[in-house]
C-alpha cells in the first residue's frame, strides 16, 4: 500500500474512527479474522464492518485488525488518541448485551470515550463508542436485592447500552456513570468538546475543501446574469448565510437588504446551482412574510423576476415549498407563509409536502424500535410501514427529482424553500443538485455539496444533533441531516456505478456527525464557526477522508459526463439502509461485497498485465537477438485494452 | 397435417373474405405480414389491422399489425419496430411480440362500447364483438390488442381461437410433442441428432444408473447404491427407474416395504456431506400398522451407511412448512400487487401489502427451514430423512435448497441443472399440474419451482460471488416453463414422460429411424433458445467457485470437500462462554419500545434464555468470513429476504430506472472479467500449449462470440462511444409488456411517477414537461 506512512500516522485515528462499532461480537469476529489474511472483516456490528468489508483493500484488512491486537495485549486499556485522558475506570462492570447477554469487564471514560473490554471470554469483547453518540444516561431503578445498579445509554446511532455495577461501598466515590454523563454532556458541563483538543494532524487539510470562489466559478460565475456579492461578508444582511453569495446581476445591495426584510431571517433567495448549458437556476430562500394579511414585497417580486430573467429559456419560475400547503398557510399566523400567484407574475407554486423536523424526529425513534435491539420475524414490512420512515424518504427524494427534473427537462429555474430554508430546503437542494450534477457524485464534490448547501448555508447541525448538550428532549433535535444521507444511499443502490464514494463513506460521515472528534459538524452557521475559529481549532472530518481515500472509494465508479441521475422513487425500489440502520445486530453479514471482488479482479488484471508485459519483452528480446519471425503476433495490444481505475 | 386436435374449419373459411373487406377500408400500407413458424406449427387464425397496445399512457406508441393465432403461439406481426429500446436479447423459437399459448394465464376479451367484458376459455361462445383483446401471461407479463380498425368478426375469431388453444384437452396437444415429431419427418432423424448441443447439454439427467454412480462417487456415498427395481417403473409410477438406496437394504425388501408408502415412493438418497451424513427424501408410509417397523428398518439402513452410525433425524415438511395452496395463493397477491394493481395507488401501502402477501415469509421459512437441516447434516453430523406426504412438492424445494448451501458444486451451472434434473425431474415433481399447463384444474396448481428460484435468487442476492449464473438466467429458467417445447417442465413423472412419448410416436407414426424413443430434450440445451453471444449473460463475472477462470492469485481452487472439517473442529472448540446462556434475543425475547421496559431488576434472568443449537450454529457461522465455495447460510432476518425486483418488476415501466440499477454494475464487471481473459489467453499464447493448459485457444486469442462475458471490454482502437446506458429491467424491456387496462394517462413524464401522488394544490395538468 502506497500510502502506508500516512496510515501509520493515522494509527490512533484509524481506530478511532472505527469506535463507535465494536460491539458484541464484532470483536469476537474481527479477533477471528485477523488469524487469517484472507479473513473479511467482522460481520456486523460496527460502522466499520458494514462497508469497510467491501471496501478495504486486503491490505487495509490486514493492518486493520493489528489495532484490535494491540488493544488485546494491553487489554484494560483503549488505545488513545492524541490528549485523550482516562477519567475513570471501573473494575466488574456488566454490560448487558441484548444480543449475548450479560458480560462482566472493565469499564473505561476518557473525555472522548467509553471503552468497555470483557477479557473473561475468548475473544475479549470489546466495546467502544465516543461519548459523543450519546444522547442521555438514565440511572435505571434503586439498589436491586444484590445491591447492583443498572445505568441505560440511549445512544444517538439507533442502539442503547445498558450497563450495571455494584453499589459503591465507598459512598463518597462517585459512580464511573457519573463520571461518564460530565463527558459525554461537555457543553451542559462547562467542558469544551473534545474536537478542540484533539490535535492529529493529517497529510491534507480538509477546511481547504471548499472555497466558495472556486466553486462558483466552477459554475461559471459570475457570468452576465449572476453575481457575486460581499454584502453578507460580516453576516450583517443574514446571519445564518455565508459570507458570499451569488445574486442577479441586476440587483444592487441595497435592494438585497430590501429583500430581506421580507423573507424569514433575512434569507433571501440566492444561486446554489446553475446549468451550464441552459442557465436554468436552483435558487433557495427561506419563507416570504406574508402573514395574515397578506402582505407584498415590490422589491421581493422584482427580485424573483429578476432570476426568472436571468434564464433565458424559460419565461416562467417554480416556487417548490417543501412543506404541505396546510403546513405553510399556518405559518402566516406566525408573518410567514408563501407566494401568492397573483403577486408573482409568471411563477408557479408547488408544495413537496414534506413534514416538518418533529414529525421526521418521530419517525427515526419509531424506526430504532423496529430494529433494535432485535427484529420481529412476524410483520417486519407493516411495522417499518408504520414507522413511515421510508415514506419521507420518498417524499424527499421525489421533490428532489421534480427540481432537478424542472431544471433538466423544463429547462426552468426554481426558487426552493420551507420555512427557514435551512432543514427541507438544504434536502432538496443537495439532492437535486446530486441528480444534476456528476461532480457532486465524486468524493470530493460531495464534501463540496455537504459544505456548501448544509454547513454555510445554515443547516443548524449544534441544534439538530445537540452536540455535548444534556437536554435530550430538547425540540430542535431531528435527523434531517441523517435522512439527507439515507437519500444519497438509496440514489447510490440504484446507480451503483454513479458515484466515487462507497457505502463506508456515507456511514462514516453520519458516524462522526456525532462522535465531536471533528469540528466539520459543529455549530450552526458560518458564523459562528468563523467566531469560534473552527478551522483554526478543530480538525476536519475531510482531513481523516481525504488523507486515505481508496478506503472509501467504489472500484465500481464511471464518470460519465452531463449523466443526470432520475431515481425511480417508489418504494418498489427504496429500501431500508440495513448497513447503517441494523448494523449492531450480530445477525446481520453486510450483503457479499462486490466491491471487494472488483478489487480482487482488478488486481488479477495488474499481475496479469504485468506477465504479459515480461513475457512481451522477453520475445521482444528474443526476436531481436534471432530476428525471428514470430514476433507479430503476440506484441499486438498488450497495453490494457480499458483502464479503469 | 394437426390432425390431433379436430380443426375448426369455420375460422378459417371465414377469415379471407373478411379480410379483403377491411383492406379496403383502412388507408394503411398493405404488406405482407407473415408469421414465422416452427417445424409443426400451423396458423389457425388471424386477423389484420390489430393495434399492440405499447404504453399505457397514450397510444401514439402503438404498433400495427397482424394477430396470428397458432398452434404454439399468439403471434404480433408489425412492420413497426418498437419506438424505444428493444428488448436486448433475442429469443430463437419467439419473436418479440411472441406468446406461447402455454404462457397465458387468462384471455380477457372487452366490448368498450358496450362495457361488456369476458373472460374466455375453452370451446365458449362470445355474444359482443370484441374491442380489445387483454393477455394476462403467467410469466407477469399484460398485452393489450386492440381491434378498433380490425374485422370485428375476424377479431372475435381469433379471440376464440386463442382461447380454445390455450386450452388444451390432452398433455399429446401441447405443441412440443408436434414440433419434436416434426423433426423425424422428412429428414428421417437426421435432425435429431444435428442439434447443436451447447455446453448446457452436459447436464446430467439422473435418467440412467452411470450418471446416480457418478454423484455416488462425487460425493463419498460408499454405503450407497443404485438401486433398479423400478426399471419400466415397475414398483412406483412417480419415482424415477433408477435412484440411490442404503447398501444395506435389499431389492426384496425395499419391494415389500413400498406397499405401505404414499404412491409407493420408497426412500431415496439425495446427497451425501463429506461427513458421512446423508439426506434422504421420502413419501408418508400410508400402512400404520406398519410404519413403525418400516420407519425403523429404514432407519437402520441409513444409520449403517453412515460412517459413524449416527442418528437419522426425521424432518416433517407438511407439519413446519405452507402447504401447495397456501403458496399459490401468496404468489397470485404479490403477482397482483405486482403488476395488476395500478402503480400509484399500490405505491402507498406496498411494504404492507407485500407483508400480507406472505410470499416473501414463505420464501423466508423455505430458506429457514432448509438451513436447519443444513445444520442437522453439517453440525449434528446426523443423516436427515425429509418426509412429506407426497415427497414432489415441498420435499423437492427444501432438498435442493439443502444441497445448493451445503454443496458448491450445485452452484455451478450444470451443477444447478442437474440438481433441478435431480430433486424436481427426476423425483417427479409434477410440473405439468403445478404449472397447470392443461387449465383444468387450478386446484392444482402453485408456483413452486419459483419459490425455488426466489430462494436460489435470495442466497444469490446475499452471495454475490457464489453462483456461476445470474439472476437473468434464473429469470430466463422460469420463463422456459411456459414455452411447451422442452421435456423438463410438461410431465409429472419420468414415467408419465416415457408413456406419452411412446403413445405419441406410436399414434402418429413417427418415423424415429435407429432411435428407440422419440427425442424429446430437456431445456437445458440452452442453444434452442439463445444464441452462444446471449447465453453469455448467464456468466456471473464474479463467481470464484470452480470453473471461474480468475480467481485470485490466479491460482484455481477448488472446493475440498474436506472444508466442513475446519467448521466442525471450530465448532467443538467454541469456548464454554459461548457455548452456555447465550441467549437469543431474535426469537425469544420481545421487542422493547422504551429502555425503560427493558428494565428487569436482575439482569442475570438473561442467562436463563437459551439459544438453540442451531441459532449458535448459524451465528458461529456469520461470525466468521464466508467461504462462497464452502458451506453457505442465508441470512434469515426478515429484513434480508427482499423482492426478487429484475423477476417481478421487470415488466412494469415506472419501476424500471433508466441507465441504472444492478445491471450497472454486472456491466462493469463483465467487461474487467473479460478483459483478464483476454490477458490470459495472451499469456497462454506465450507460454505455448503447456500440457496443462488445453490448447484450444487460437493463436490469435478467442475470437469475440467465444468469449464468456456479455459485455467485453473495449479494446484501445475502438472510440469510446457513448457510454452504453442500460435499464434496470435489462436483458427485458418493459415497452408494450405491461399494459394495464384503465391507466388514465397523465401528462407527467414517467421518471415522475414518485412524486406525483404527492401532488397536493396542483392540478396535474398544471405539470408541463
Amino acid at each position: 500500500m502506497e500510502k502506508s506512512g500516512s496510515i501509520d500516522s493515522l494509527g490512533s485515528k484509524r481506530s478511532s474512527s472505527r469506535q463507535p462499532s465494536v460491539d458484541s461480537l464484532s470483536s469476537a469476529s474481527t479477533s477471528r479474522s485477523d488469524r487469517s489474511a484472507q479473513a473479511k472483516p467482522p460481520s456486523a456490528m460496527s460502522s466499520d464492518s458494514v462497508a469497510t468489508s467491501t471496501e478495504l483493500s486486503p491490505e487495509l484488512r490486514v493492518r486493520k485488525p493489528a489495532c484490535h491486537v494491540l488493544r488485546d495485549s494491553s487489554k484494560e486499556e483503549p488505545q488513545l488518541l492524541p490528549n485523550e485522558i482516562v477519567q475513570d475506570m471501573a473494575k466488574d462492570v456488566t454490560y448487558i448485551c441484548p444480543f449475548i447477554g450479560p458480560l462482566r469487564g472493565t469499564l473505561t471514560v476518557t473525555n472522548y470515550r467509553l471503552f468497555f473490554n470483557c477479557i473473561d471470554r475468548d475473544p475479549a469483547f470489546v466495546l467502544d463508542l465516543p461519548l459523543g453518540v450519546v444522547s442521555r444516561v438514565e440511572k435505571i431503578g434503586g439498589a436491586s436485592s444484590r445491591g447492583d445498579v443498572s445505568y441505560g445509554l440511549v445512544c444517538k446511532d439507533m442502539r442503547n447500552l445498558r450497563f450495571a455495577h455494584k453499589q459503591m461501598d465507598d459512598t463518597l466515590r462517585k459512580s464511573i456513570f457519573e463520571v461518564l454523563m460530565k463527558f459525554a454532556f461537555p457543553v451542559s458541563n462547562g467542558l469544551q468538546i473534545f474536537s478542540f483538543e484533539y490535535g492529529q494532524v493529517f497529510p491534507e487539510n480538509g477546511w481547504k475543501v471548499y472555497d466558495a470562489l472556486t466553486e462558483y466559478k466552477r459554475q461559471g460565475i459570475p457570468n452576465e446574469s449572476w453575481r457575486i456579492t460581499k454584502v453578507n461578508d460580516h453576516y450583517e444582511l443574514c446571519d445564518t448565510y455565508p459570507s458570499t453569495l451569488v445574486v442577479p446581476v441586476n440587483i444592487p445591495d441595497e435592494e438585497l437588504k430590501r429583500v430581506a426584510a421580507f423573507r424569514a431571517k433575512g434569507r433571501i433567495p440566492v444561486l446554489s446551482w446553475i446549468h451550464p448549458e441552459s442557465q436554468a437556476t436552483v435558487t433557495r430562500c427561506s419563507q416570504p412574510m406574508v402573514g395574515v394579511n397578506g402582505k407584498r414585497s415590490k422589491e421581493d417580486e422584482k427580485y424573483l423576476q429578476a432570476i426568472m430573467d436571468a434564464n433565458a429559456q424559460s419565461h416562467k419560475l417554480f416556487i417548490f415549498d417543501a412543506r404541505p400547503s396546510v403546513n405553510a398557510a399556518a405559518n402566516k399566523m406566525k408573518g410567514g407563509g408563501y407566494e401568492s400567484e397573483d403577486a408573482y407574475q409568471n411563477a408557479e407554486l408547488v408544495f413537496l409536502d414534506i413534514h416538518n423536523i418533529h414529525v421526521m424526529r418521530e419517525s427515526l425513534r419509531k424506526l430504532k424500535d423496529v430494529v433494535y435491539p432485535n427484529i420481529e420475524e412476524s410483520h417486519w414490512l407493516s411495522n417499518l410501514e408504520s414507522t413511515h420512515w421510508l415514506e419521507h424518504i420518498k417524499l424527499i427524494l421525489a421533490g428532489a427529482l421534480r427540481i432537478a427534473d424542472k431544471v433538466e427537462s423544463g429547462k426552468t429555474s426554481v426558487v426552493v424553500h420551507c420555512s427557514d430554508g435551512w432543514d427541507r430546503t438544504a434536502q432538496l437542494t443537495s439532492l437535486a443538485m446530486l441528480m444534476l450534477d456528476g461532480y457532486y457524485r465524486t468524493i470530493r464534490g460531495f464534501e463540496v455539496l455537504l459544505e456548501k448547501e448544509w454547513l454555510s448555508f445554515g443547516h443548524r447541525f449544534q441544534l439538530r444533533i445537540g452536540h455535548g448538550d444534556k437536554n435530550h428532549t430538547d425540540a430542535d433535535r431531528s435527523p434531517v441531516f441523517i435522512q439527507f444521507i439515507d437519500c444519497v444511499w438509496q440514489m447510490t443502490r440504484q446507480f451503483p456505478a454513479a458515484f466515487e464514494f462507497n457505502e463506508y463513506f456515507l456511514v462514516t460521515i453520519l458516524d462522526h456527525l456525532y462522535s465531536c472528534l471533528f469540528g466539520t459538524f459543529l455549530c450552526n452557521s458560518e458564523q459562528q464557526r468563523v467566531k469560534e475559529e473552527i478551522p483554526k481549532k478543530t480538525v476536519s472530518l475531510w482531513s481523516y477522508i481525504n488523507s486515505q481515500l481508496e478506503e472509501f472509494t467504489n472500484p465500481l465508479y464511471v464518470n460519465y459526463s452531463n449523466h443526470v441521475l432520475f431515481p425511480v422513487v417508489s418504494l418498489r425500489h427504496l429500501e431500508l439502509w440495513v448497513g447503517y440502520y441494523i448494523r449492531w445486530n450480530p445477525r446481520m453479514r453486510p450483503q457479499e461485497p462486490v466491491h471487494q471482488r472488483y478489487k480482487e479482479l482488478l488486481a488479477k488484471r495488474a499481475e496479469l498485465q504485468k506477465r504479459v508485459e515480461e513475457l512481451q519483452r522477453e520475445v521482444t528480446n528474443r526476436s531481436a537477438s534471432s530476428s525471428s519471425e514470430r514476433a507479430g503476433s503476440p506484441t499486438r495490444s498488450i497495453t490494457p485494452v480499458q483502464t479503469f481505475v | 397435417m394437426f390432425s390431433v386436435k379436430p380443426l375448426k374449419p369455420t375460422f378459417k373459411s371465414y377469415l379471407p373474405p373478411v379480410q379483403t373487406d377491411v383492406k379496403k377500408n383502412i388507408p394503411l400500407p398493405i404488406k405482407k405480414l407473415e408469421a414465422k413458424l416452427l417445424p409443426g406449427e400451423i396458423v389457425v387464425n388471424e386477423v389484420n389491422f390489430v393495434r399492440k397496445c405499447i404504453s399505457a399512457e397514450s397510444s401514439q406508441d402503438d404498433l400495427w399489425g397482424k394477430l396470428i393465432c397458432t398452434n404454439f403461439k399468439v403471434s404480433f406481426i408489425s412492420h413497426d419496430a418498437l419506438p424505444k429500446q428493444r428488448s436486448q436479447v433475442s429469443h430463437l423459437l419467439l419473436g418479440e411480440h411472441d406468446i406461447p399459448l402455454t404462457c397465458l394465464e387468462q384471455v380477457v376479451t372487452v366490448n368498450d362500447t358496450k362495457g361488456k367484458k369476458k373472460v374466455l376459455s375453452s370451446n365458449q361462445k362470445l355474444k359482443f364483438n370484441p374491442t380489445e383483446l387483454i393477455l394476462y401471461c403467467k410469466d407477469f407479463r399484460i398485452i393489450r390488442f386492440c381491434f378498433d380498425e380490425a374485422g370485428p368478426e375476424s377479431a372475435k375469431k381469433v379471440c376464440l381461437a386463442i382461447a380454445h388453444y390455450s386450452h388444451p384437452a390432452d398433455p399429446q396437444l401441447l405443441f412440443g410433442f408436434e414440433y419434436r415429431g416434426r423433426q423425424y419427418h422428412g429428414s428421417s432423424g437426421e435432425q435429431s441428432n444435428g442439434t447443436t448441443l451447447g455446453r448446457g447439454f452436459q447436464t446430467p439427467l439422473f435418467d440412467r444408473p452411470s450418471e446416480w454412480d457418478r454423484e455416488i462417487k462425487r460425493t463419498g456415498a460408499a454405503e450407497w447404491r443404485v438401486c433398479s427395481i423400478n426399471e419400466g417403473y415397475a414398483i412406483s409410477p412417480s419415482l424415477p427407474e433408477y435412484f440411490v438406496v442404503p447398501v444395506s437394504l435389499a431389492d426384496q425388501d425395499l419391494k415389500q416395504y413400498s406397499d405401505s408408502f404414499t404412491d409407493k415412493r420408497i426412500p431415496m438418497w439425495c446427497w451425501n456431506h463429506p461427513n458421512g451424513s446423508a439426506l434422504v427424501r421420502m413419501a408418508s408410509i400410508t400402512d400404520q400398522l406398519q410404519q413403525r417397523k418400516i420407519d425403523q428398518r429404514i432407519c437402520t439402513g441409513i444409520t449403517k451407511s453412515h460412517p459413524q452410525r449416527s442418528d437419522v433425524l426425521r424432518s416433517d415438511l407438511d407439519k413446519a412448512l405452507p402447504n401447495i395452496q397456501e403458496i399459490q395463493s401468496a404468489f397470485v397477491k404479490v403477482r397482483q400487487i405486482c403488476v395488476i394493481d395500478p402503480f400509484e395507488e399500490s405505491e402507498e401501502k406496498w411494504l404492507s401489502s407485500i407483508e400480507s402477501s406472505q410470499w416473501l415469509e414463505y420464501v423466508r421459512v423455505f430458506l429457514k427451514h432448509s438451513a436447519e437441516i443444513v445444520y442437522l447434516l453439517e453440525g449434528k453430523n446426523a443423516s436427515v430423512i425429509l418426509q412429506e406426504e407426497g415427497d414432489r412438492d415441498l420435499n423437492c424445494v427444501v432438498s435442493s435448497l439443502v444441497q445448493l448451501m451445503l454443496d458448491p458444486h450445485y452452484r455451478s451451472l450444470i451443477g444447478f441443472q442437474s440438481l433441478v434434473q435431480k430433486e424436481w425431474v427426476m423425483a417427479g415433481h409434477r410440473f405439468l399440474d403445478r404449472c397447470n399447463h392443461l387449465k383444468k384444474n387450478d386446484k392444482e396448481e402453485s408456483p413452486l419451482f419459483m419459490l425455488f428460484l426466489d430462494c436460489v435468487w435470495q442466497m444469490m442476492n446475499q452471495y454475490p460471488a457464489a453462483f456461476e449464473f445470474t439472476e437473468t438466467y434464473l429469470t430466463v429458467l422460469s420463463d422456459s416453463m411456459w414455452i411447451p417445447v422442452f421435456s423438463t417442465f410438461l410431465f409429472n413423472c419420468p414415467q408419465q414422460h416415457a408413456e406419452h412419448l411412446m403413445d405419441f410416436t406410436k399414434s402418429k407414426r413417427i418415423p424415429l429411424g435407429e432411435e428407440k424413443v422419440l427425442h424429446f430434450p430437456p431445456v437445458w440445451d440452452w442453444s434452442q433458445q439463445f444464441s452462444l453471444k446471449d447465453q453469455t449473460l448467464f456468466n456471473n463475472p464474479m463467481y470464484v467457485g470452480k470453473g471461474a477462470s480468475c480467481v485470485q492469485n490466479g491460482t484455481v481452487k477448488t472446493f475440498r470437500r474436506t472444508k466442513h472439517k475446519t467448521y466442525s473442529s471450530t465448532l467443538r472448540g467454541v469456548p464454554s462462554a459461548l457455548r452456555n446462556g447465550l441467549k437469543d434475543g431474535h426469537d425469544t425475547l420481545t421487542r422493547r419500545n422504551s429502555l425503560l421496559a427493558q428494565l428487569r431488576p436482575d439482569f442475570s434472568q438473561m442467562r436463563e434464555v437459551v439459544e438453540s443449537p442451531s441459532e449458535r450454529f448459524f451465528r458461529d457461522w456469520f461470525s466468521r468470513p464466508a467461504d462462497q465455495k464452502g458451506l453457505l447460510i442465508p441470512q434469515l432476518l426478515p429484513s434480508h429476504v427482499t423482492l426478487w425486483r429484475l423477476y417481478f418488476l421487470r415488466w412494469v415501466p415506472e419501476a424500471c430506472i433508466l441507465k441504472g440499477g444492478p445491471v450497472t454494475a454486472y456491466q462493469k464487471l463483465s467487461q474487467l472479467v473479460d478483459e483478464i481473459e483476454m490477458l490470459q489467453s495472451k499469456l497462454r499464447q506465450y507460454k505455448g500449449p503447456t500440457p496443462a493448459s488445453t490448447p484450444i485457444s487460437s493463436p490469435s486469442g478467442p475470437p469475440s462470440d467465444q468469449r464468456r462475458m456479455y459485455f467485453q471490454a473495449r479494446t484501445p482502437d475502438e472510440t469510446p462511444a457513448t457510454p452504453e446506458y442500460l435499464s434496470s429491467s435489462f436483458p427485458f424491456t418493459p415497452v408494450g409488456n405491461l399494459c394495464r387496462r384503465n391507466v388514465h394517462g397523465t401528462p407527467i413524464s414517467k421518471f415522475l411517477n414518485g412524486a406525483k401522488i404527492w401532488l397536493s394544490t396542483e392540478t396535474l395538468a398544471n405539470e408541463t414537461l
